[in-house]
């Protein structure tokens, strides 16, 4: 029984991101030629990959009423081990120089593992997520600099940093090439799949009924905690993957990488619709929320704009975006209540009456 | 509308004046006028969905009306919000009072004012002493160091009543206020509300109890289907025509013919879980539908969750089909014929965001999946569209989420959930709590068809006019146990055998 406006202005709302994102693009096109070049372009999608990946094991969460807050130490873990595994001693390595494989699987290993304590603690324990995965933050950053050799682990083989740093193929353009960056397209199938996953798989619908209605869920026959914990799981895989990408890109490991990078993840997703409450959002969303702040990094900073200003802008952009969830969310309590009352419950069972 | 006969001297408290509210899809309030006096315990009452928490909820400024006035102690209001309707002297007790549970009786009563003495520090000797004091200008004995969440259920209705008084609270909404109080409870309780009401209180007083109706009020205004049909005094009329007057003329009760056949599908033997129910021994048979009734808290309900595995279940035997039943998750239940209708479907039944679609499948996405776990989005759709179609659920399409929908076709929908399962068994808690008569009726027609089917239901239920309705039996359970059953047509099935059937149990308890 919805009218026509309300509908409409709900469509507006969903696919806001992408109008913003739009916008972003005209505006910094329109004031600065270095930001339109097609290299520029790519690069700010290869740039920000690694924090993409953590978008979309941060979505994952959100969607099923979680947060993981651990990811972004689970990166710089997952980079440190993996570069240990790899590395030269000369350059910081533990000497063993594994094969690219073996090190990607390694670190995969290590993500799913943190993955696996997460959702233990928390479904098993019953403990609550927040506090559980800001603890695993600060107990994964300590672990990276306590394993890593006080410095940098560096020069990887190619095999290793092909994702992370390589280029899938080049254009021949003009005076030199134009790379297409593996990670930028990499970042794109990611978000295709995680889409997939959320709409069009049993558990992606069952991590959104779990994430807007446990109880509901639950006696719909879902698994409520098993959802979860894969949730979990898959969260850690991303914190591995996004380990490989950062320390493609950079060619190194440094205990430091990804610090703060939370901030960033949580402001994408929600920036992107996925909602603080679970349950809404979509993955096409996410992505939209990662392409404006990553535009919004690199026009800003193109243009010159003071670091400052940069942070000040994207802490009023989160600002902003947080502000549309409430608003949406007020609107769906106050429905929920008229609702409620509509086919109120409170007080007389016809039947309850008693005679005397 | 008599709604100033006595006390024409005396200027009303509230005087609501053609209050109108539309839900979509619900016209909740038509034109209700209602009067309330100084000193006045005035009752409501009206059936289920009759307008009752609509109205107050427009009164105490969570809603606002489409139409009509609100006086309330002179000043004149379209429309408010709770801020103004406190301010105006309005409050609310609900059954189950909302307090800070750790915090004592003192500081409960001077929250937000608490005595401080010359460093700034609360003053916890003169907390107590001020506390005591002003429950004794309310002649309410309480230990005002006691901890909230100590108190019996009718003490912390008192307090919250003489909180509301100490707030300037000249009407006072009393939302069953009895409804888990032993009678002596209920005594001390209807004391102290008649002493206030001496001093010149107003309540409005919502109970199903009509006899307390009686007891207690002076007038009484009933309700029915968003309208106001009479206020009356108390002692003009009897119960009898209070119920007449609440049911409306002329309701005819929905029958079915039964379905039942020899075939036993559904065997119980000796379940029993401390504490809860004990030594539940039942056979059902292929199309039979059994009622099980009773008492709040007498142990049907955790009966039906266990049985479902949402709870545990406790000991005993279950069969199914012959086959014994052992699932221990809903999941499992389903699998092994056994579906459950939760009670509140808001918070249990379904996922309101979610679209119509996904809350009908979520049970049997396994059988739907194709290669890599993909839903098959077609076979999907036709399965939904089947039990929209034969349900008869009204909504624009599949992708609209459920909580758009009216209650009766929401409830439909997990209907259509747990018969996309297949069950052998159904369970239903509360099956028609909160739908309109229409859509109760296309409920009953439901429960008949998958009788038809061949499906043994059990129906956990208070209503006992509907249960005389649908079931073939009709079980009472008194303190977890099974005590009495009534037979479709037999002679002493009637709502007033339930009754004290389920009352004496009552009895026996205390």
């Amino acid at each position: 029984m919805k009218t026509k406006s309300s509908n409409f202005f709900a469509i507006i709302l969903d696919n806001l991101i992408w109008l913003l994102v739009l916008a972003a693009l005209v505006i910094f096109s329109s004031l600065s030629p270095a930001f339109r070049t097609p290299n520029n372009l790519l690069a700010t999608l290869y740039r920000s990959a690694y924090l993409g990946i953590l978008v979309i094991g941060q979505a994952f969460a959100m969607m099923s009423g979680n947060f993981d807050l651990s990811s972004e130490s689970g990166l710089a873990l997952t980079a440190m081990v993996g570069g240990l595994f790899l590395a030269t001693t000369q350059n910081g390595g533990l000497g063993y120089e594994v094969a690219p494989g073996v090190a990607i699987l390694i670190m995969i290993a290590v993500g799913l593992l943190i993955g696996l304590v997460n959702g233990f603690l928390i479904t098993k324990m019953r403990m609550n997520n927040l506090i559980v995965t800001i603890a695993m933050q600060m107990i994964l950053r300590g672990l990276v600099y306590i394993i890593s050799p006080g410095a940098t682990a560096s020069f990887f083989p190619k095999g290793f940093t092909w994702l992370g740093g390589g280029n899938l193929f080049k254009i021949p353009m003009g005076k030199g090439f134009l790379g297409i960056p593996a990670a930028a397209i990499f970042i794109i199938l990611a978000f295709i799949a995680a889409h997939i996953i959320i709409k069009y798989t049993q558990f992606g619908r069952n991590i959104m009924a779990v994430g807007s209605n446990p109880v509901a869920a639950k006696d719909a026959g879902i698994e409520t905690d098993k959802v979860i914990r894969r949730v979990y799981l898959i969260s850690g895989f991303c914190m591995a993957i996004g380990g490989l990408l950062i320390a493609g890109r950079l060619d190194s490991a440094t205990p430091r990488v990804g610090a703060g990078l939370i901030f960033p993840v949580q402001a994408a997703a929600v920036i992107g619709g996925v909602s603080l409450f679970g349950g809404r959002g979509t993955m096409i969303g996410a992505f939209g929320g990662l392409l404006l702040w990553s535009i919004l990094d690199s026009g800003l900073s193109i243009m010159q704009v003071s670091p400052f200003w940069i942070e000040a802008s994207r802490g009023l952009l989160l600002l902003f975006a947080i502000g549309l969830d409430a608003i949406k969310v007020k609107g769906m309590h106050r429905k929920a209540l008229e609702e409620t009352l509509a086919t109120s419950q409170i007080g007389l069972q016809d039947t309850n009456v008693v005679i005397e | 509308m008599n709604t100033q006969d006595t006390n024409s001297t005396q200027s009303p408290i509230l005087v609501m004046t053609n209050v109108s509210k539309a839900f979509p899809g619900v016209q909740a309030l038509r034109s209700v006028n209602l009067c309330v006096l100084p000193g006045e315990i005035h009752g409501l009452v009206g059936k289920n969905g009759a307008g009752k928490s609509t109205l107050m909820a427009v009164l105490m400024g969570i809603t606002d009306p489409n139409e009509g006035q609100i006086e309330i102690g002179g000043k004149t209001f379209s429309t408010m919000n709770s801020r103004e309707a406190i301010d105006a002297g309005i409050a609310y007790v609900p059954q189950h009072v909302a307090m800070m549970d750790s915090l004592t009786v003192a500081e409960n009563i001077l929250a937000g004012e608490l005595p401080k003495n010359k460093l700034g520090f609360i003053n916890w000797k003169k907390v107590n002493q001020e506390a005591e004091e002003r429950l004794k200008q309310l002649n309410l004995q309480l230990d005002v160091t006691k901890k909230v969440e100590g108190l019996g259920v009718a003490e912390q209705t008192m307090l919250a009543i003489s909180k509301a008084l100490f707030g300037n609270a000249r009407l006072i909404i009393l939302d069953e206020p009895t409804a888990s109080l032993s009678r002596a409870d209920i005594n001390r309780l209807f004391n102290f509300v008649k002493s206030l009401k001496d001093k010149g209180v107003a309540f409005v007083y919502i109970s199903h109890h009509l006899e307390e109706v009686f007891e207690i009020c002076d007038r009484v205004t009933v309700m029915r289907d968003g309208r106001v049909v009479d206020t009356c005094e108390v002692k003009d009329i009897d119960v009898p025509q209070l119920i007449m007057m609440m049911v409306g003329e002329g309701v005819e009760d929905y029958t079915r013919d039964s379905t039942c056949t020899d075939e036993i599908v559904f065997v119980l033997n000796k379940l029993t879980r401390r504490g809860y129910y004990e030594d539940i021994s039942l056979e059902i048979k292929k199309g039979e539908v059994i009622g099980i009734t009773g008492l709040q808290g007498c142990g049907a309900e955790q009966l039906g969750k266990g049985l479902f595995g949402l709870e545990y279940r406790g000991i005993g035997e279950i069969k199914i089909n012959g086959k014994e039943f052992t699932a221990k998750k809903p999941i499992d239940s389903f699998n092994e014929g056994l579906a459950y209708l939760p009670q509140d479907r808001y918070r249990f039944g379904l996922v309101g965001v979610r679209p119509v679609k996904e809350n009908v499948t979520y049970p049997i996405l396994k059988r739907l999946t194709r290669l890599i776990n993909l839903i098959n989005r077609n076979e999907e759709k036709i399965i939904v569209d089947e039990y929209i179609k034969g349900l008869e659920i009204i909504t624009p399409n599949q992708e609209q989420p459920v909580r758009l929908l009216s209650g009766g076709n929401q409830q439909k929908v997990v209907f259509a959930k747990l018969a996309s399962t297949k069950p052998n068994v159904l369970i239903l808690h509360e099956p028609t709590q909160g739908v309109d008569v229409r859509a109760k009726m296309d409920i009953f027609r439901i429960i008949d068809e998958l009788a038809k089917q061949g499906v043994a239901t059990v129906v956990i239920s208070t209503e006992i006019r509907e249960l005389i309705g649908i079931c073939d039996r009709i079980l009472v359970m008194n303190n977890g146990r099974l005590t009495h059953e009534y037979k479709k047509g037999a002679k002493d099935t009637t709502p007033k055998n339930i009754l004290a059937a389920i009352e004496g149990g009552k009895q026996n308890h205390e």
